[in-house]
Order: C-alpha cells, then sequence, then structure tokens
C-alpha cells in the first residue's frame, strides 16, 4: 500500500490501540508519532504522489504542513509524558491525539470535498474529546467549540454544494471561479465560514479563549495554536487560489482584507488586558490568523507566500509558548500573572524559550515572525496599486505588531521578570520532556528567521508558487552576523571597563525599606492608562458585552439556530 | 575580502566609531545650547567623551536576584541595533546603488531594538520604579507607532519605493520631500516620533528623573550604563540622518546645515516643553499628531 494511506491508517489504528491498552498508551503515541515524523519527512521529500482510490493528494505543500504538523505533534506528545502523567483518562488522551494525527493528514491531503469534509469532521471531534479531558470546567468550553465548529461546518457544506452546482466537480480546486456573482460569493462565504472558525478568525473566534481557560495546555498547544491553524489556513489558501480567483482589489480581496485586518486589531487588544498566561495567548492564536488572511487577501503572491510562512512560523512560536505556559502552570500552580513573577533565573530554558518565542511573535528581526510579517507588508504595499485603502490594512497589521509587542512585554514582565511572588519562591526548571520542545520550536524560531530564503522559503513556500518578486530588502543573515559583530563589540567594551567586578546589592527604590508585596509591579495593569484613552475606552465597553462574539450575538439574536445545528450535529456524529 | 570590507564598514566608518564620536558630538551640541538657553556656561567639547570613560571604570553593580545575563546583555542588543541602522542608513545614503541589509520597513523595526532592549533591562532589574518606567517606554511606541506608520507610508506612496536608496533617488530627480504638504506635515509628524524616539523632553516620561529616578535605568551602573549612554548618543546622530534620509534628500552638499536643522529643532522642542504625563502622551500621539500625518497621507493621496 502506498505511503498516503499509510500515514492516515496507521494513526488511527493508533488510536484504537491508544484506547485499548490505557497502560501502553503513551509509548504507542509515542512511538507512533516518530514514525509519522518519519513519514512525513519521506513523503515531503518524495515530491508529487497521488492515491486516486481514495482521492488522496500530496504535493510540496501539504506534505510541508504536513511535516511540521507531526513535528509539533511528537514534541506534544514528548511533553505531555511529564505534563499528564498519570491522568485516569490517559488512554483516551493519546488515543484521540492519535485521531487528530491521523485526520490532520487526511485533511490535507484530500482533494475531493467529501473526503475532506469526513477527515475535518474527525478533526473538530478530536478537538472536542480533548478539550472535555479538562474536567468540569472545560465542559462548557467543550460545547462551545462543537456548536461553534459544527455549525461552521454545515455552512462550508452548503458552500461546497454551491461550488458543486456552479460547476459540477467536487473536486476542490481547477475550478478558479471569479467571484463577480451572489451565487459564486455567497459559496465563497459559506466555504470561508467554516475555515475561519477552525482558524479563529472573527466573530468565529470566541471557542479559543474558552478553551484555553479549561482544556490541558498541550492540547491548546496542539491543536489550536498549530494544527487548526495549519489545517484552517491550508484551507482558506485552497478556497482562495484554486477553488476561486482572487484579483487584488476585487471583492473577494477586499473581504478577506478587512476581515483580516479587523481581527489582527480586536482581538490583539483584547489580548493586552487579560489577566491569564493562557488567555492572553489564546487571543494571540487569533489575532495572528489575522496576519495570514490579511496576507492571502492581498491576492500577489508574495503577500500569499508571507501568509504561508506566517502559517509555519505561527506554529512554531504559539506552541512553544503555550508549552512554556504549561510549564509555569505545573512548577506554581497558576496562570494568573498577578501572582507570578522572577521566574526568569528559576526555569532558565523555559524563560529562554519564551522570550525567543515572544520575540518572534511580535515581529522583532532577525525572528522568523519578522520576516513573514515583512513579506505580508509587502503584498499589502503592492496591492496599494490597485486599491487605495492599502493603507488601512498596512496600519492595521503594523500597528498590531506593535500592539502584540506590548502583550508579551506585559507578560515577559508579569512571568519571568521583574519581582518574585509567594507562589514563584521556590519554583524550579521543569524536567527536559517539558523543557526540550519548547527549546527545538524556538531553536526552529530562529533558524527560519535567519535562513529563511535557504531553508523554509526555498523548500516549503517557493515551490507552490510559479512566479515570485519581492520589491523590498532583507537580509537576514547579513543583519544577524552583523548584530552578532555588534553584541561581540559591546562586550568588549564591558572588558574594557569594569565588568568583572560585580557586586550585589538590593533595588533601590527611595531609601525606605519596604516590604517586597507592597511595592511590587506585577505588570498586570501595565496598560489601564492605555484602556482609559477615550475611543478605547467605549471599544473595550462595547467588547465586554460580546457585541464581537459572533456565538453570543447568535445565542441571543437568533434565539438557538446554532444550538439546533448542533444538535443535528450530535446525532450525526455518532454515526461516523 | 568582502566580509573585511563589510566589518570595516560596521565598526570603523560609517558604523560603530563614527556614528559614536559624532552622536556624541551631537550631545555635546544639545548640553551647550541647552545649558545657553538657561544662562549657564555648559560643559566642554570632551565632556560626553569624558563621562563614558568614567563610567567604565566604575563598579559593576547588579540587583540582587536578577537573571545577569538578561540584564547585562539587554545593553548590548541596543548598541548593536543602532550601530546596525547607523551603518545601513550610512551606506545607503553614501552609495544610493547600495543594497544592504534591509527596506524603509526593516529600518522602523529595528528602530524599535533600543527601546525593546532599555524595556527588557529595565523590567528585568526587579526594581518596582523601572517596571513602571520600562511600562511607558513601551505606552510610548504604542503611542508613536501609528502616526509613525502613516509618515513612513506617505513617503512610500509618493516615492513608490521602499529601499532607501531609491527614496533619496526619487528625491533628487523630483526634489525633496519637505518641500510639499504632503510631505512637510508628515515630517512634522516624523519629528515628533523621533523626539519621543530619543526620550527627550517632552517626551522623556519613561525616565522622569524627578519622579521615578530614570526609570528603567535606574538600576545601571559602570560599563552597562555607558553602553546604554553610548547608544543614546548614537541616536542623536541617526535619528535625525534618518529624517534627513526621508523627507530632506538625503547625504549632499547641504547635508551638515540639514542635520544641524533636525538637530536644532529637537533641542528647541526639548527646552520649550514641560514633561507630558504619559496618558497625555497618548492622546498627543493618536490625536494630533495622527491627524497630521493622516492629512499629509490623504494629500499625498491627492497627488500634493
Amino acid at each position: 500500500m502506498p505511503l498516503l494511506a499509510y500515514i492516515i491508517i496507521l494513526p488511527v489504528i493508533a488510536a484504537a490501540l491508544c484506547l485499548m491498552f490505557k497502560r501502553a498508551a503513551a509509548a504507542l503515541a509515542f512511538v507512533m508519532s516518530v514514525d509519522a515524523l518519519f513519514m512525513a519527512f519521506s513523503l515531503f521529500t518524495g515530491g508529487r504522489q497521488e492515491l486516486p482510490l481514495l482521492s488522496l493528494q500530496a504535493y510540496p505543500l501539504n506534505s510541508g504542513i504536513y511535516l511540521v504538523a507531526a513535528l509539533i505533534v511528537l514534541l506534544t506528545v514528548l511533553y505531555s509524558l511529564k505534563f499528564i502523567g498519570r491522568h485516569e483518562r490517559l488512554g483516551e488522551y493519546y488515543g484521540y491525539l492519535m485521531l487528530a494525527l491521523a485526520a490532520t493528514a487526511g485533511a490535507l491531503f484530500a482533494e475531493e470535498f467529501l473526503m475532506f469534509f469526513l477527515f475535518w469532521g474527525v478533526m473538530g471531534l478530536a478537538l472536542y474529546l480533548l478539550i472535555g479531558i479538562g474536567g468540569k470546567k472545560a465542559a462548557g468550553a467543550a460545547q462551545k467549540t462543537l456548536i461553534i465548529l459544527g455549525g461552521s461546518d454545515l455552512l462550508m457544506v452548503a458552500g461546497a454544494g454551491l461550488v458543486w452546482i456552479m460547476t459540477g466537480r467536487m473536486e476542490m480546486g481547477g475550478t478558479l471561479l471569479a467571484v463577480n456573482n451572489p451565487l459564486a460569493l455567497a459559496a465563497f462565504l459559506l466555504l470561508l465560514a467554516g475555515a475561519f472558525a477552525k482558524a479563529g478568525v472573527m466573530p468565529f473566534h470566541s471557542w479559543i479563549p474558552a478553551a484555553a481557560e479549561g482544556a490541558p495546555t498541550p492540547v491548546m498547544a496542539l491543536l489550536p495554536a498549530a494544527l487548526d491553524k495549519l489545517v484552517g489556513v491550508y484551507l482558506i489558501v485552497r478556497i482562495s487560489l484554486d477553488i476561486f480567483l482572487i484579483t487584488p482589489g476585487g471583492t473577494a480581496s477586499l473581504i478577506l482584507l478587512a476581515v483580516g485586518s479587523f481581527t489582527i486589531i480586536a482581538a490583539v487588544l483584547g489580548a493586552l488586558l487579560q489577566h491569564d498566561l493562557k488567555k492572553l495567548l489564546s487571543f494571540h492564536a487569533i489575532s495572528q490568523v489575522g496576519y495570514m488572511v490579511v496576507g492571502i487577501g492581498t491576492g500577489l503572491p508574495v503577500g500569499v507566500a508571507g501568509a504561508i510562512f506566517h502559517m509555519f512560523n505561527n506554529a512554531l512560536y504559539k506552541s512553544a509558548l503555550f508549552f512554556c505556559s504549561g510549564s509555569v502552570e505545573r512548577q506554581t500552580g497558576t496562570t494568573e500573572m498577578k501572582k507570578l513573577g522572577g521566574l526568569g533565573q528559576k526555569m532558565p530554558l523555559t524563560f529562554a524559550a519564551a522570550l525567543i518565542a515572544s520575540l518572534s511573535i511580535s515581529g522583532v528581526p532577525p525572528f522568523n515572525g519578522f520576516v513573514s510579517k515583512w513579506l505580508i507588508y509587502q503584498g499589502i504595499i503592492e496591492g496599494g496599486q490597485a486599491n487605495q485603502l492599502w493603507i488601512i490594512w498596512l496600519m492595521a497589521a503594523m500597528l498590531g505588531s506593535a500592539f502584540t509587542l506590548a502583550s508579551f512585554v506585559k507578560l515577559l514582565h508579569a512571568t519571568f521578570l521583574g519581582q518574585g511572588a509567594e507562589l514563584t519562591a521556590k519554583a524550579r526548571e521543569v524536567e527536559w520532556p517539558m523543557w526540550l520542545p519548547p527549546i527545538i520550536l524556538a531553536a526552529l524560531c530562529v533558524i527560519f528567521g535567519v535562513f529563511a530564503y535557504q531553508l523554509p522559503l526555498r523548500y516549503l513556500i517557493l515551490p507552490a508558487f510559479a512566479r515570485f518578486i519581492i520589491p523590498g530588502i532583507w537580509d537576514p543573515g547579513l543583519a544577524t552576523s552583523m548584530l552578532g559583530v555588534g553584541l561581540a563589540l559591546g562586550l568588549l567594551i564591558y572588558l574594557l571597563g569594569n565588568v568583572r567586578s560585580v557586586t550585589q546589592r538590593p533595588a533601590f527604590y527611595g531609601g525606605e525599606i519596604l516590604p517586597e508585596e507592597t511595592i511590587k509591579v506585577t505588570g498586570d495593569d501595565f496598560y489601564d492608562t492605555v484602556k482609559r484613552i477615550r475611543p478605547l475606552e467605549q471599544i473595550f465597553k462595547i467588547a465586554e458585552r460580546k457585541v464581537f462574539d459572533l456565538y453570543e450575538v447568535s445565542r441571543v439574536v437568533v434565539g438557538g439556530a446554532a444550538k439546533i445545528a448542533s444538535r443535528i450535529e450530535e446525532k450525526i456524529w455518532p454515526m461516523f | 575580502m568582502q566580509s573585511l570590507k563589510l566589518l570595516f564598514d560596521y565598526l570603523i566608518f560609517p558604523g560603530f566609531l563614527f556614528c559614536a564620536v559624532a552622536g556624541l558630538l551631537a550631545t555635546w551640541v544639545d548640553r551647550k545650547v541647552t545649558a545657553r538657553l538657561q544662562y549657564r556656561v555648559g560643559p566642554p567639547w570632551f565632556q560626553p567623551f569624558a563621562d563614558i570613560a568614567k563610567l567604565l571604570g566604575k563598579e559593576t553593580i547588579v540587583p540582587e536576584g536578577v537573571s545577569r545575563s538578561v540584564f547585562l546583555g539587554a545593553p548590548l542588543v541596543g548598541l548593536a541595533g543602532v550601530t546596525l541602522v547607523g551603518t545601513l542608513l550610512w551606506l545607503v545614503s553614501l552609495n544610493l546603488g547600495q543594497t544592504f541589509v534591509g527596506d524603509l520597513i526593516v529600518v522602523m523595526y529595528l528602530l524599535t531594538l533600543p527601546s525593546l532592549a532599555i524595556i527588557i533591562g529595565g523590567s528585568a532589574s526587579r526594581n518596582p520604579l523601572a517596571a513602571i518606567g520600562a511600562s511607558r517606554e513601551m505606552k510610548l511606541i504604542l503611542a508613536y507607532e501609528l502616526p509613525f506608520i502613516l509618515a513612513c507610508a506617505t513617503v512610500i506612496f509618493r516615492t513608490r519605493a521602499l529601499q532607501l536608496g531609491e527614496i533619496i533617488g526619487w528625491q533628487m530627480a523630483n526634489g525633496p520631500l519637505f518641500w510639499s504638504f504632503s510631505g512637510f506635515l508628515a515630517f512634522a509628524a516624523a519629528l515628533f516620533v523621533i523626539q519621543a524616539k530619543l526620550g527627550a523632553v517632552p517626551f522623556d516620561i519613561p525616565e522622569a528623573e524627578q519622579e521615578i529616578a530614570a526609570g528603567p535605568i535606574i538600576e545601571y551602573s559602570g560599563p552597562a550604563l555607558a553602553v546604554i549612554r553610548l547608544s543614546r548618543a548614537m541616536l542623536y546622530f541617526i535619528l535625525p540622518l534618518f529624517l534627513t534620509v526621508l523627507f530632506l534628500g538625503g547625504f549632499d552638499a547641504w547635508f551638515p546645515a540639514k542635520y544641524l536643522a533636525v538637530l536644532t529643532l529637537i533641542i528647541l522642542i526639548k527646552n520649550t516643553n514641560p514633561r507630558l504625563r504619559i496618558d497625555h502622551a497618548l492622546r498627543f500621539f493618536w490625536g494630533p499628531v495622527t491627524i497630521a500625518a493622516a492629512a499629509g497621507f490623504i494629500l499625498a493621496l491627492l497627488g500634493k
């Protein structure tokens, strides 16, 4: 049997075995995910492959995505060995992880709508079940997730139906429909709704923050941060490049740009005011997709390439950040930023990974997030020739980047830097299965940034494009070596000076000795001044009433249409 | 050979050494003019150099319980970033055809490195005053980023170029952007942004000596403080150069006059305004400055 079949069937078998043999589940899942990584690698290096029987097809883009997905599954399993430890539902946990792995492969390689919907649905189901493992506090979040994803799946099926009516084809792609009539527009929007919900684009986002509160942290690192993004954004790319034809400045392009820009800004403003580590990260899991949607929305090769690159980068740093937050949670027992602080010295490896991932997500050169954002900006600016609104998209994207930096400054200060706290006093570094995954991902963030052209762009992204022009210049290799020389120069200045005789003194704040808890700046309230600036204050008040949350709105306005959808879904699921 | 040339460019001319000497002299001009305005004599020209030399000889004091690599490493990142921007701007100014490291967007991002270094260093120093200062520095970035994007976008739109060499080239052919309505408004907005990036009055809110005792750099001493001071001084040379490149036509025979004019404007603003409060600074940048920059951009769309 060909590799493409194994890649789906083996994890399903592994999932079944995990469910049956609870004791061996961890080992089984580990072996399976190592094997999946090997299979992904040989598939990736093997070039284009087809399996017409199940209408599966592998080409550089989707096998590249699967390679990254398999890597993150492996790291998640490794991380879970210590994080989950001995859970009473261990068999289910690893079983569902393997189910998610299989479904990801299926959804990525499927070339036909029916096949795709099957795997896409299983992926949502696995997510629902995995969130549910978080116990009672996760039950509501799991239900919300199921309703949003299930409801939007129905919309997507309707969209595929419209495509079938227009073209008579069930293949995903090769149709290149122009979005210039109401029917095509409806099909485009319906298909997008499904992709948006999975990827977490506003207004279908609200399941992610809800899940962040209850779900086990590795589940957050795996699904909403990585797999759902990879598959969801992959679908947006397919919809926008293969099924429909997006012309720069056209309706479809404007819709994507507007939704993407709104998602970037609204979610990042939400992130700025969070008090909980995992919730803050979950808002960034929404905001970052905005960049990908904007990049695809430009309809230009450079923007789309930037979006795909950003999708890979996001999977790397967002998973790393969720892993780090899980490690903090495990060592201190909390993720409330008010109660944390000063962990940088106690958990140096976790801190190093969190610092690199934070700088990457904030788009600080020379890390990977900068390169992909930079490509997206190039796309926006180049697209400016077709439409005067480009400045709005550019402002949203670049300002969003500054706000991202701000919220990560808050996270780093509150958690790893700043003064210590009661809960962090006795914290120690986590064991290697928990620090190694974020360190590997952080190292990849650096590599993807510094060798952007030599590695990710060349092997993962550019094969998908025929023609490619970048108007600007960014030479990450040269810039990094120059920055390195600069660091060495600074070190030399230190050594010229009197840096070897270091003395330690207590921090000075005005002569009076006060107990540390009375003078602690937690970082939790860093941006309260920003919150009180006039237009923002009103916006935040409106947002508190959940007006931007389609889930809440539809619950109130439509009076439970989504619930009906979920009931239908619940009836349908058991049949699979 | 090529890499030796680059190393020379970066370390000696037009990179570190050149920018450091010029920057320290610029801070001397600043101190001297400020002193004269306040009826004082002011320091001799070598005072900034003597200050750095003195700091290098001082003891390094590190607050208890900090992660030393972060605390002492952060200033170095700032220095490396400033030097890279300086080298980039000069190399492109001296040879328009040269493509070195990055374009305008890259420069915009590299210019946040010095502020970020200060924030991380201050945050790492476990001092409540430093934490307050660091949060203010970050809020200041949020404040000026919006008009800064608009001002740079105006330049990009007018010149249809992202590369700095092309931006200067366009101005050589069509006259400096400053002499047009849109260019002037963008320049004015960018000038305030530069003022804030320098941490000069009225935007010295993060350091606010009299209030939070130098904020994020309160715990720094000796060589680390010397590196921070040096980076700040280099910015005094590099940021006005950046404005010159974007709006005044870059490096030519008139460069000294253009540079001194920008520097004088900065010193004038500094000496005629009291420090703002952070929320006032946010309102100022998101209000009048952004409106001016947006008006500039709209005028650019109309071709003015």
